[in-house]
């Protein structure tokens, strides 16, 4: 799957998760620091972001990703991985 | 301020992963015993976390005499015999009662969990015409005291105050408003949870449960550990108690109720929700803090927790926050949910009565934002005039009730 | 007072309608049941909570907690509390439900069933407890004082109103929401439906009718209903409207199999209610009872107010709105707390809809069939649970400004 599709179904599943709108987050917003969620919400988006791509993050790799792009990334390079 | 009528605790009772009864439940604090072990009530192979803090070799048959124990829930269960033990601990027959004026206030998180989890299992094989009318009996929680009532024969105000983590201290809160109001003679008043695979898969979610140990207040503490049990106080006036040739354990001197409206999970950052609970609490008993002896803490062992509930402590005890020594017996008992503040409530009862108090288990390293007095690993001889029980939950419910030696 | 329920979003809507014997259209969709109908339960049709709750994320709000947060959006508005008022004073909450979400539980649990606990949802974690709506109103509405849940089966709503009462009597508290709520579900409906206790699918009356001859049990439905509850003084010092006052309550509970320990326990609940009160049985102008068509829990209130009234002057005039409302469970006392209100200040007390035949084996009492205008002003409130609770309510109209 190419990053901009991914990148994009990252944002839908922070939009269903939170209400802000996907058009308007930035590619390197913060969850928290920009987006102003809580540590609950970050853990929801996690879930879905899972549920979508059907992979499971580990905790480590979950405590490292507190940015859209690091989410992007971390997609990436799973289902890369589950694909190859 | 004006007098209030005094409420009394007369009887305690129990049932923990280290042991039922009052006397085997102190010993096995005072001794620093853990029940932590894997869990076996249901598969954790598909979890990253396995620690639990399950009670094991539980009869109900020896505590359920009136009932078919195997017409209730565990939850029910346990809270009958920790009713049970309550009231032969406070040598109350109910024969010379009056059962209108005789209620059960009791709190919980969960209620009876296996039934909804049953419902689930039969839901998901498709199954669902196996569920029979033992559903909607058995599961809402407010069985839970009138399960107790209705095996004690109880005929007074029966309430179910489902407040998940702070639950216990709600109920004793309301159980001490009824007495003083007159409208009941006696109250049952406590918690009581089962150990819940719903619960379990939730904090592994979040990442709460440690994998090893619970250790509050540690520098590197990893969470906390679910458990279950039930406790139950017998509480009535203090002149019913003085009548009746009653031991004493002490006064429910007051209690602060608060809530944070900041998020469901975590607690105010500044502890601010939590503050206001325990100067209510003093406000409304006539203590300052340096009048208090001995916090038993909410202290669930997670990071955050124990970080916030310690800020809370110094925002309103000021310097006294370092003389007076809170422990955690969560360190030892997990956390018990529903019933988790009505067993430390019982502990606090005893603290003045035996003079000693229970330690923090399994700390080691000093986090330098945890920097109280936490009992570490060993229990201590202390004088406790009063103590203050404090728990927090999820919705942001804070809770202290303060427990007074009795005046003769 | 606000008010979500079938019968409209307002106190005076609901009562219009009730007073109109107008019957809850609940829509009930249960793929699970496919076949099967329901006979009057379900959910609120036109329910959509950005109605009232705009802008903000609703995500971390399940069904029970989108219909507290807009209970309590109307209540807060009725009584006049805006968020500048709220930001100073802090106000509580005290919730009555029976299951909290049950639904919620459910569906947490099943994930993790059917996808492994990695896929469990923190959010609906947070929400399984049964507190969670009284704890995401509080954060939604910034109610910072007392926030409680109170559990006592379908007589939740009624206790919680007691248990607020009495805080504000005997405490510190100034200002509590105090009401009930219990949505429609899956879960909750197919337990009834297994326990036999429903309105059954093969008799005329689409809609039960309660105290009727042939009932055959109640029908499911869900609200949310909430109270602002004050100190008096306070209340007059800010120039609130005072709806109503709370007089006095009592609560029961019946620890015995039969139906003689049932009605004693009922009629005792409301013995204490009176006495709480310092009132009579002669001041009661109008009593709401609890009936909603169940077989046995009817003929037991019906037999417990026999027995208060006896020999009491004037028979007193007897609804049941839960013959239009259905059964909402943990909602039902906070309703019919909210009709009562509405009762004593424009004098009609809505009539039981449907009654045409009383069932024989009752007593016979002042069972109000239409629309009705009543005298006086005070009513009686009962709240029965399905086993064992019985409590009961006096709310009187506020005394006539000289």
């Amino acid at each position: 799957m190419e990053i901009e599709a991914i990148r994009a179904r990252v944002k839908e599943c922070i939009q269903k998760v939170t209400g802000i709108e996907a058009a308007t987050i930035s590619d390197s917003a913060a969850y928290e620091s920009d987006l102003g969620l809580d540590s609950l919400s970050v853990l929801e988006i996690a879930v879905s972001v899972e549920e979508q791509f059907k992979f499971h993050a580990t905790d480590e790799e979950l405590a490292l990703t507190r940015t859209v792009d690091a989410t992007v990334e971390l997609v990436t390079r799973r289902i890369c991985v589950e694909v190859a | 301020m004006s007098i209030r009528p005094g409420v009394v605790v007369t009887g305690i009772g129990m049932v923990t992963s280290i042991g039922a009864g009052r006397r085997e439940f102190w010993n096995a604090l005072m001794a620093g015993t853990c029940g932590f072990g894997p869990v076996q009530s249901f598969d954790t192979s598909q979890f990253g976390v396995h620690l639990g803090a399950e009670i094991h070799g539980f009869k109900p048959e020896e505590y359920v005499q009136k009932l078919d124990p195997h017409s209730i829930g565990r939850s029910s269960q346990l809270a009958i015999a920790a009713a049970r033990l309550a009231l032969t601990d406070g040598s109350l027959d109910l024969a010379e009662i009056d059962p209108d004026r005789a209620g059960v206030c009791a709190g919980t998180t969960s209620g009876e969990p296996h039934y909804i989890e049953r419902f689930d299992d039969r839901y998901v094989l498709d199954e669902l015409k196996m569920v029979g009318r033992e559903f909607i009996t058995r599961y809402p929680c407010h069985v839970v005291p009138g399960h107790t009532a209705m095996e004690l024969g109880l005929s007074g105000e029966t309430m179910m105050i489902p407040t998940a983590c702070a639950a216990g201290n709600y109920a004793i809160a309301h159980a001490s408003d009824l007495l003083r109001a007159g409208k009941a003679d006696i109250m049952l008043a406590g918690g009581a949870d089962s150990f819940s695979r719903i619960t379990y898969t939730g904090f592994a979610r979040l990442g709460a449960i440690a994998p090893e140990v619970c250790q509050p207040f540690d520098r590197n503490r990893k969470g906390m550990v679910p458990g279950e049990g039930a406790a139950m106080l017998l509480l009535e006036l203090k002149e019913h108690a003085v009548a009746r040739g009653a031991r004493i354990y002490c006064e429910v001197a007051g209690y602060g109720l608060s809530c944070d409206a900041h998020h469901m999970t975590a607690a105010h950052p500044q502890g601010e929700g939590a503050a206001r609970a325990i100067r209510m609490a003093l406000e409304q008993s006539g203590f300052a803090p340096e009048d208090v002896d001995y916090i038993s803490a909410h202290g669930t062992g997670t990071s955050t927790n124990d970080r916030l509930e310690t800020i809370a402590v110094k925002k309103t005890f000021g310097q006294h926050a370092y003389k007076v020594p809170i422990s955690s017996i969560k360190s030892m008992l997990g956390h018990t949910m529903g019933a988790a503040s009505a067993i430390e409530a019982a502990v606090c009862a005893l603290t003045i009565t035996e003079g000693r108090i229970p330690p923090t288990a399994n700390w080691k390293d000093q986090d330098p934002e945890c920097d109280l007095d936490y009992v570490p690993n060993v229990a201590r001889k202390h004088n406790v005039r009063i103590a203050m029980n404090n728990a927090y939950a999820f919705g942001g419910n804070n809770s202290s009730v303060i427990f007074a030696e009795c005046a003769a | 007072m606000g008010v979500i329920s079938s019968l409209g979003d307002s106190p005076a809507s609901l009562h219009s309608a009730l007073c109109n014997g107008q019957a809850s259209a609940y829509e009930f969709h249960e793929p699970k049941l496919d076949g099967f109908r329901g006979r009057g339960s379900g959910r609120i049709i036109a329910f959509q909570a950005e109605t009232y709750l705009k802008g903000r994320n609703l995500r971390p709000l399940d069904r029970t907690g989108q219909l507290v947060v807009a209970a309590a959006k109307l209540a807060l508005e009725d009584s006049r509390w805006p968020p500048e008022r709220l930001a100073q004073h802090p106000a509580g909450l005290v919730l009555g439900t029976m299951f909290g979400s049950v639904h919620t539980i459910a569906q947490f649990d099943r994930r993790s069933l059917e996808q492994g606990p990695a896929c469990a949802s923190p959010m609906d974690f947070a929400n399984t407890v049964i507190n969670a709506a009284a704890g995401q109103t509080a954060i939604w509405h910034n109610l910072r004082g007392i926030n409680s849940t109170i559990a006592s089966g379908s007589a939740s709503g009624l206790a919680a109103l007691g248990y607020a009462s009495d805080l504000i009597r005997y405490s510190v508290q100034t200002a509590v929401l105090a009401g009930g709520v219990d949505e429609f579900c899956f879960e909750s409906f197919y337990g009834f439906e297994r326990a036999g206790m429903l309105h059954a699918c093969d008799v005329p009356e689409p809609f039960p009718v309660p105290f009727q001859a042939g009932r055959t049990g109640f029908a499911v439905g869900e609200a949310a209903g909430l109270l602002m509850l004050e100190e008096w003084t306070s209340a007059e010092a800010r120039g609130a409207r005072i709806l109503g006052e709370m007089r006095g309550h009592g609560s029961t509970y019946s620890p015995g199999e039969g139906q003689e320990h049932a009605v004693r326990s009922i009629a005792r609940a409301m013995t204490e209610a009176l006495k709480d009160a310092s009132m009579s049985p002669r001041d009661v102008s109008c009593i709401s009872a609890s009936a909603n068509g169940s077989v046995r829990a009817d003929s037991d209130e019906a037999l417990a107010i026999k027995s208060l009234l006896n020999g009491g002057g004037p028979e007193v005039p007897v609804t049941a709105i839960k013959s239009m409302i259905g059964e909402t469970l943990g909602a039902s006392g906070a309703l019919q707390a909210i009709d009562l209100v509405e009762t004593l200040r424009n004098g009609t007390l809505p009539g039981i809809r449907g009654l045409e035949q009383k069932d024989p084996a009752l007593p016979e009492l002042n069972f109000c069939r239409k629309q009705s205008p009543i005298h006086g002003n005070s009513g009686l409130i009962n709240s029965i649970s399905l086993d064992g609770v019985a409590c009961s309510l006096l709310i009187s109209a506020p005394p006539a400004l000289a």
